[in-house]
């Protein structure tokens, strides 16, 4: 009889880390289905360019840093496939590649690896092309809605996202369009009902924590209900929930374990913190959009609210 | 706290045998909380079924008796599954059965006198830890809430239940005896939701006024682990919290088994010392789980040897106790203990753990009983800092393994934090 000797506890869930990942890939699919529907083959090509860009270069790092090849955990591809929906129609595929390379080195190896990055990834990806190329990174194209496959118009034109019509000229774009995603934007933002189900289910499913997005969508939604309140041409509060990449961000980049607070009390401030910048940003500065550069910002100071929301220990 | 599969069936429904001869015992000297105990009897010694073979050394310590009638063979080191390795006195049993007799005039005793045949008995707490009931039983604080504990929330684990149904009669005068020695304001008896056969006569007892008792109710808990851990049946029960460092009678609460409620009925209306209890054996590796009242001292071995388990294919687990805080062991040589509630023989149930990097997901600090950040104690133990484990009070981890359960990164948190406790500076 061979016997093994471990220690306690020997159940174990089922849970582990690449099934995680794999669901929240699974909670994206209807994300990239509105994504190809609106955005055509070019769509494809960024999803397909940044997820391959992105394994590649996770196993040439973890071969160079001479780690188990650790693929299978489906974290890279989620990192690509996250870039990808960020980023618009229009994106160059060297743009796209360098922007994952950035993403997985720089986003996440040169801090150690998966669980030690303090920055979410493909936010850093996005970051980087931002700087890298702002006109690139900022043109939106309309997407090919239905009756223009039949004209089939090979150049796209391009138009502003609905945040840029509030911001510099006063439009308000209809909250159907923005339900549904028929709006100028990132390939994966626009479609707020595909981005609802996707985040609904890793809810349900206890895959993603609802304290961070529930905060956060809950901010939002004061905060701009208020502003609608003082003035209609700020945005309704629906208009806020669906437009940019706010349902995106909350549903699925912020509530990433490894760059949010641990701490229940944490992921509250967190949440309400980001809403907070998001909707400074989209009101007073110069910005049209603030999701990135919220959610980057609070990642930085995610140590520092774990650090003053430990739990008091059970008895005291 | 967390909702685990529980793995009751079938055991939760067997009925409870008896094994009655072993051909040897061995019985490790510290099978309790406090000191070991030491020898009064020598080698080639003939003793009888419940007589004295070691003493208490020191207040918190307790007794040994025999638990059959034999010869001892020897007093030697020998596998302990806590210690790993302990002093045991080895008895070579002879086939002999003694019977008890009910004691008579229980109520001219006075409380020191009950102590005392409590004590003389070799009575410890049941449930795991093994502390010396009697020490339990002379609180210097006034009690208000005696909670009586049938939870039993391990996976598994079925011998509380089915004592529940077969003896509480017993039990129920257990309780009589202790509330009498510690007069308290109330009595709780905690069952969670998965015993639901027990209910109704439990709730018959407490409104006969057969037992004198005071104020008592039965409470059903949801079913989750760990609610039988001492502090969080109190906290589910009264809402209050015992604080770090103290014991549950600094807050006026006193927590007993209702397997120590039965020994303690044993001992002192049949003046039986503790030398037999009511085992579960269960897992995937036998043929058939069984609860079985064995002889302290038994060896699992004997039990294979005897045909009272028999494995249906080769164990790749053997764990004494549940399986969420139980211990492995190395081979079958190994006693059955006072305080063991079951073993276990698991094959499929053991799967192939491949530790990962965490990810931060504090699915850990969701799920401790004891709001601690586990994860932060895996972090400082593999970068050997172990200054500041105090701060974050590691002290304060029961080891229920909750944390480990739910971990998706896989990590052994709970053997991370041993060694983190082993480390932690004195003082």
């Amino acid at each position: 009889m061979s016997l093994r000797i471990s220690c306690s506890p020997h159940l174990k869930t089922k849970l582990t880390i690449p099934a995680i990942m794999f669901q929240v890939i699974l909670a994206l699919i209807p994300a990239i289905i509105a994504s190809i529907l609106f955005f055509g083959i070019q769509a494809v090509f960024i999803i397909l360019n940044c997820i391959l860009t992105s394994v590649i270069t996770e196993t040439i790092i973890l071969k160079v840093r001479k780690k188990p090849l650790l693929i299978k955990d489906f974290s890279a591809i989620l990192t690509g496939l996250l870039l990808a929906l960020i980023l618009p129609s229009g994106t160059k595929w060297y743009a796209a590649t360098l922007g994952s390379i950035f993403a997985i080195l720089v986003g996440k190896h040169i801090f150690g690896g998966l669980g030690a990055n303090i920055f979410n990834p493909a936010l850093i990806g996005r970051a980087f092309l931002m700087a890298a190329y702002p006109k690139m990174l900022t043109t939106f194209q309309l997407p090919k809605s239905f009756s223009n496959i039949a004209v089939n118009s090979v150049d796209a034109l391009s138009a502003a996202t609905p945040l840029s019509l509030r911001k510099f000229s006063q439009t308000i774009t209809p909250t159907i369009d923005l339900f549904f995603g028929n709006i100028p934007g990132s390939i994966g933002e626009t479609s707020a009902v595909c981005l609802i189900l996707g985040g609904g289910y890793l809810i349900i499913r206890k895959i993603a924590d609802w304290r961070i997005a529930g905060s956060l969508l809950a901010t939002t939604a004061i905060i701009s209900s208020i502003g609608y309140f003082l003035n209609p041409l700020n945005g309704s509060m629906l208009f806020h929930l669906f437009s940019g990449g706010l349902l995106l961000g909350a549903l699925f980049m912020a509530t990433d374990p490894v760059t949010t607070p641990i701490t229940r009390v944490g992921r509250y401030i967190f949440g309400i913190s980001a809403a907070i910048m998001i909707m400074v940003i989209r009101y007073f500065s110069g910005l049209p959009e603030g999701v990135m550069y919220s959610i980057l910002f609070m990642n930085a100071i995610t140590p520092l609210i774990n650090r003053y929301t430990r739990p008091k220990r059970f008895g005291i | 706290m967390i909702r685990i599969k529980e793995f009751k069936e079938p055991q939760h429904n067997l009925k409870s045998e008896k094994f009655v001869n072993p051909k040897k015992l061995i019985l490790p000297l510290c099978q309790h909380t406090g000191r070991p105990s030491t020898p009064c009897v020598k080698i080639k010694d003939e003793v009888e079924e419940g007589q004295l073979l070691a003493k208490e050394d020191g207040f918190i310590s307790a007794q040994l008796h025999s638990p059959s009638k034999g010869k001892i063979l020897n007093i030697s080191n020998f596998n302990h599954p806590v210690l790993q390795k302990g002093n045991a006195i080895v008895v070579l049993c002879s086939p002999e059965k003694k019977s008890y007799s009910l004691r008579k005039h229980i109520d001219d005793l006075g409380n020191d006198e009950i102590v005392d045949i409590i004590k003389n008995n070799g009575i410890v707490g049941m449930g795991g830890a093994g502390f010396p009931s009697h020490v339990k039983l002379q609180p210097p604080k006034k009690i208000d809430t005696l909670l009586i504990n049938g939870c039993e929330c391990e996976p598994f684990l079925s011998t509380d239940h089915r004592l529940m149904i077969e003896n509480l009669k017993e039990i129920f005068i257990g309780i009589e005896i202790i509330a009498k020695l510690i007069k308290p304001k109330r009595i709780v008896f905690a069952l969670e939701e998965n015993k639901t056969e027990e209910k109704k006569q439990i709730n018959f007892y407490i409104n006969t006024r057969k037992f004198k008792l005071p104020k008592t109710e039965l409470i059903i808990l949801k079913t989750a682990y760990p609610q039988g851990g001492e502090k969080q049946l109190i906290y589910a029960v009264t809402k209050q919290k015992v604080p770090g460092g103290k014991l549950p009678l600094d807050i006026g609460c006193l927590v007993h088994n209702v397997a120590t409620c039965f020994a303690i009925y044993e001992a002192v209306y049949l003046n039986k010392p503790l030398i037999e209890r009511l085992v579960s054996f269960c897992g995937d590796s036998l043929v058939k789980p069984k609860n079985v009242w064995v002889k302290i001292g038994t060896t699992l071995q004997e039990l294979f040897d005897q045909k009272i388990l028999e494995f249906i294919n080769e164990p790749k687990k053997i764990i004494s106790g549940g399986p969420m805080m139980g211990i492995t062991l190395t081979n079958l040589e190994y006693p059955i203990l006072k305080g063991n509630g079951g073993f276990l023989f698991l094959r499929n149930h053991v799967t192939e753990i491949k530790e990962s990097a965490c990810i931060r997901c504090a699915r850990c600090i969701d799920v401790c009983p004891m709001n601690l950040l586990p994860q932060e104690y895996v972090k400082r133990v593999k970068n050997e800092e172990y200054n500041n484990l105090v701060d974050l009070n590691i002290k304060d981890c029961i080891e229920c393994g909750c944390c480990a359960y739910i971990c998706p990164a896989q990590l052994p948190i709970v053997h991370y934090i041993k060694t983190g406790k082993v480390y932690v500076p004195k003082n």
